[in-house]
């Protein structure tokens, strides 16, 4: 997020204390949350792709900035189950990969709108997490993560061979043609002017109100109940239940809910790629969410969206990078980086879970804590 | 084929492709029940036995990977089946032990995501060493063709009823049920059994009775372990051998433990059984055609194995054998 | 809420058990309890280690499910209700450890409780931004006025010394304002001034809020100081009940004390 300095005071000289603890009350309102989320959306695009220098160094483009936000919405509801509500789901590539079915499939007998898409994949999702959700909550801990793990896996069987004349089966679905934003708008041409500088193409725009709605979701949902009740069944389950809660059905919804965001995610994929990999129902994409939102940092609202922007930009990137130097130097930390990116992944992965299992967001919140301790914020 | 002798085969075929998942299932149950650790990482043994099992065995000559880069293509030592069949489990033994110690050890004290979490980077990080190492290409491992120069154990058998059946297939089962036998002896029977299976009742009041039990769930681990490096080794032969074969088998063991219910080996062997006869038996049924109408089962196996879970575990949430009053 | 305390066999029940048993494989743990908790009662149960008192908490909590018998609350069987709805009808439960939520604040643990008791065992408010709950704020600070904790309301709960985390959780189980508080040996683990603190407490809340409560409890001094009744249970059955001066001369109950130390 941005700098705390950066707050303007209306001009009267205010002690740095005051100044500091005002911003952290500013910080907490839903309208600066929601607001900053939808100006960092808004130049992520250009400073990526197409700002001077900046773009140069990152050498991003436009396709995986839309990427990035779709992956960041999925990661968003991913950790709200397992960050918030304490629950590891490893297959959650059947919302995501169901949804993204539903919408290719929907597009390609239905209608191809991208907003009918959107619905349907999002609706399929729901309905499939409540399904699901049903039956691996019956087991809790460890069962609920095989079970999460062996249901995505069934779907991904099921539309591999036997729903093949839907799904196309190894092949994926083709043949998906979206049309025009209300009939009006193609969502691969440029927007208009200097919109178009700033947010690239259509879809970028398109995707971008649906992430930025996301963390409206997930902030309010988190400020609701509901956020009070998940972390206290993920903190004292038992003591949850004996306060008079139901827990049971509290998981299912915390289930449903991030069932739902990985709905929209994959829906967006759709409309984003035009096609359905069968790949994106295999277990592989549940484990990628998981690195995702554990890298960036669990319990967190941004965290797991770091998390996912960091991991696509080293797969799509950095991996293609053949050499990997110290920045500025010609000392060669890795030749070949693209072999083993996957690798060097892995094992920062185990060291984060080992050392600091609250990832990047931890790490920065810790950083911020000890400055703002040196600045004089008050914290409590 | 009579019906008769087609319901043998199917039968013999579950039975085999069912050993594999008994042999990966018994170690990750009782290390779940002893240990109440989540594996993740035990599909990366599988791998590291079929790999060693692989280069120990027969003559290999790499086409891609790192290895093949540096000029180390011819990497098999070729010294026959059985020397994999006894070389792996103690490699893998070991590479258990040191599982146990060096990882494993600093997470029995933490939650349960924090154990899957980081023995599922372990499996990433392994399969990607694997495949760095030794490419992405699935490798050829031609079943042998004789153990000790005079045991024939490869090519078609005739069995009465069943007609052909193919030899290695027969060993597999063999294999499997001898072994699963010892470790069944082991842990019923013996003092080190004992303290097993007190530990996990109440690990607390074995420690409070002055055993010192970290020495037997090191045990425990390093023959989990091995039984996973075995079914690498007789499975290596009947399935592909590439990089991803240990996280895909992973999924079929765990649910294994879960159908079967978790620290019995009674129950592994069960879960082996159902999830083997049912895939077998949606590949070998014959095509169902009603009308103008034909079901194909075999397009459904793999579907079938998770239906049949899902269907075991509503009616039975702790599993066929498990433990009616589950633990909160 | 009760009035009076003196009297009560003629005031109606508001907790019976009626011959409850529970096996464990061959084991039973208990054997035909049948007790009865009058209105503004406190009943301690007491009896040897293995006696089945945390078993016989664990069935009316809906934990376990019995054997055989019944349970009634409020005149109504309760034998097939979740435990988080014997909660909702108004029996609260105070464990044997702190159970508390230790990440959150000592004010949010008390606002999940006062939640559940608001907003009832479930909602669909996924929406309702948690400032517009103001019913809910009151009634935590409230919960945490009575214990002693609304000046500790922002701090983490887990770094509370263990004194103010056994009393966070009995707030907790008094938030929802319950007919009945059971609780599980509430002064397991303590030092002898936690004990004494943990005693008070329990003595406020017995006289500030009049309510019914059944104590397990191995300190006997606690025991015959709160207690208006006394059920000792012993392998699995109930050997004596009566009121504490009954229960200190009975030759039963200290045979069962003594014979216990065997096992």
């Amino acid at each position: 997020m941005s700098d705390p300095n950066t707050t303007s005071d209306g001009g009267t000289v205010v002690a740095d204390e005051s100044l500091v603890s005002r911003w952290e009350r500013i910080r907490e309102r839903e309208a600066t949350v929601v607001g900053l989320t939808a100006i960092a959306v808004a130049l992520f695009p250009w400073l990526f792709a197409r700002a001077p220098v900046v773009s140069d160094v990152l050498l991003g483009y436009q396709s995986l900035a839309t990427l990035i936000l779709i992956w960041g919405i999925f990661a968003v509801g991913f950790d709200l189950l397992l960050g918030y509500t304490g629950l590891l789901s490893f297959g959650h590539a059947a919302f995501w990969g169901g949804a993204a079915y539903a919408a290719g499939v929907v597009a390609n007998n239905v209608s191809a709108d991208p907003i009918v898409m959107v619905v349907s994949g999002t609706l399929f999702a729901v309905l499939l997490a409540w399904l699901l959700g049903f039956l691996s909550l019956r087991r809790g801990g460890i069962y609920f993560s095989i079970l999460t793990l062996a249901f995505a896996q069934m779907l991904y069987y099921m539309s591999a061979a036997p729903l093949a004349f839907l799904t196309g089966g190894e092949n994926g679905l083709t043949g998906i043609t979206v049309t025009p934003l209300f009939g009006l708008f193609h969502l691969e041409s440029d927007l208009p002017t200097f919109a178009g500088e700033l947010l690239g193409t259509w879809l970028y725009l398109f995707v971008g109100v649906f992430a930025v709605l996301a963390v409206a979701a997930a902030y309010r949902i988190l400020n609701s109940p509901y956020g009070m009740v998940f972390r206290a069944i993920r903190e004292n389950e038992q003591r949850a239940e004996f306060v008079g809660l139901n827990v049971w059905r509290y998981k299912l919804m915390a289930f449903i809910i991030s069932g739902a965001f990985a709905g929209v995610a994959g829906s967006l994929f759709t409309i984003h790629g035009s096609y359905v990999p069968l790949q994106s129902l295999y277990w592989t994409e549940s484990g990628e969410i998981v690195i995702m939102s554990v890298l960036g940092g669990t319990a967190s609202l941004f965290g797991p969206i770091i998390g996912a922007g960091l991991y696509l930009y080293v797969e799509n990137i950095v991996s293609g990078v053949q050499q990997l130097t110290v920045p500025f130097t010609d000392i060669v930390l890795v030749n070949d980086f693209g072999t083993y990116w996957h690798l060097l992944l892995g094992l920062v992965f185990v060291v984060v879970i080992w050392v600091a299992p609250r990832g990047i967001w931890g790490a920065i919140s810790d950083v911020r804590e000890f400055v703002w301790d040196r600045v004089g914020g008050d914290r409590r | 084929m009579s019906i008769l002798s087609e319901l043998m085969v199917i039968l013999l075929n579950g039975l085999q492709q069912g050993a594999i998942y008994v042999l990966l299932a018994v170690g990750l149950s009782i290390i779940l029940g002893t240990l109440k650790f989540v594996n993740f990482a035990h599909g990366a043994l599988y791998l590291i036995g079929t790999y060693a099992g692989l280069f120990i065995a027969l003559d290999v000559t790499l086409s891609s990977g790192k290895l093949q880069e540096w000029g180390y293509a011819d990497i098999g030592l070729g010294w026959g089946f059985l020397a994999a069949l006894i070389l792996v489990p103690m490699l893998v033994f070991a590479i258990g032990l040191l599982m146990e110690r060096l990882l494993a050890r600093s997470f029995y004290d933490r939650p349960d995501t924090d154990q899957i979490l980081v023995t599922f980077g372990l499996a990433i990080v392994v399969q990607e060493l694997f495949r760095v190492l030794f490419g992405s290409n699935s490798l050829p491992f031609n079943q042998p063709e004789y153990i000790l120069s005079v045991i024939p154990v490869s090519g078609p058998m005739t069995l009465p009823i069943v007609g052909q059946f193919p030899r290695w297939r027969l060993w597999v089962i063999g294999i499997t049920a001898v072994l699963v036998g010892l470790v069944y002896l082991l842990v019923e029977h013996t003092d080190f059994g004992l303290v097993v299976r007190a530990g996990t009742r109440d690990a607390e009041m074995v420690r409070l009775l002055g055993i010192k039990i970290s020495r037997p769930y090191l045990v425990v681990f390093g023959i989990g372990a091995a039984l996973a490096g075995v079914a690498g080794v007789v499975g290596g032969p009947l399935n592909v051998v590439n990089p991803t074969v240990g996280m895909d088998i992973l999924v079929p063991a765990f649910l294994t433990v879960v159908i079967g219910g978790v620290g019995t080996i009674a129950g592994a062997v069960v879960g082996g059984l159902v999830i083997g006869l049912t895939q077998a038996a949606l590949i070998g049924l014959p095509a169902l055609t009603i009308g103008s109408f034909t079901l194909n089962f075999s397009p459904w196996a793999q579907v079938g194995l998770y239906a049949i879970a899902a269907i075991i575990l509503l009616v039975r949430p702790q599993g066929i054998l498990g433990d009616e009053e589950v633990a909160p | 809420m009760s009035s009076g305390s003196e009297s009560r066999s003629d005031a109606p029940s508001l907790l019976e058990t009626r011959g409850l048993v529970k096996e464990f494989g061959g084991l039973v743990a208990t054997d035909d309890v049948s007790i009865d908790v009058k209105r503004g009662e406190r009943v301690s149960v007491i009896g040897p280690n293995g006696a089945g008192k945390s078993t016989l908490i664990n069935l009316i909590t809906r934990r376990l499910d019995p054997t055989a018998g019944d349970i009634v609350f409020k005149g109504d069987s309760i034998v097939n209700l979740k435990p988080h709805q014997v909660v909702q009808r108004g029996i609260s439960k105070s464990f044997q450890t702190a159970s508390i939520f230790p990440d959150l604040t000592v004010m949010e643990n008390a606002e999940i409780a006062a939640l559940a008791a608001e907003n009832g065992e479930f909602g669909f408010n996924f929406l309702t931004h948690r400032d517009k709950l103001t019913s809910v704020h009151e009634l935590a600070e409230n919960t945490l006025e009575s214990v002693g904790l609304l000046s500790r309301a922002g701090t983490t709960a887990a770094d509370l010394p263990y004194g103010d985390k056994r009393r966070l959780e009995i707030g907790i189980a008094l938030a929802a304002e319950p007919d009945l508080l059971l609780m599980d040996e509430p002064t397991a683990g303590m030092s002898p001034e936690e004990t004494q603190a943990t005693v008070d407490l329990i003595e406020e809340v017995k006289e500030e809020l009049g309510l019914t409560f059944v104590l397990v409890e191995h300190d006997m001094e606690i025991v015959f100081s709160v207690s208006d009744r006394i059920v000792v249970l012993n392998r699995g059955r109930v050997i004596a009940e009566g009121t504490p001066d009954e229960i200190r001369g009975n030759p039963d109950v200290q045979e069962a004390y003594l014979g216990g130390v065997e096992l």
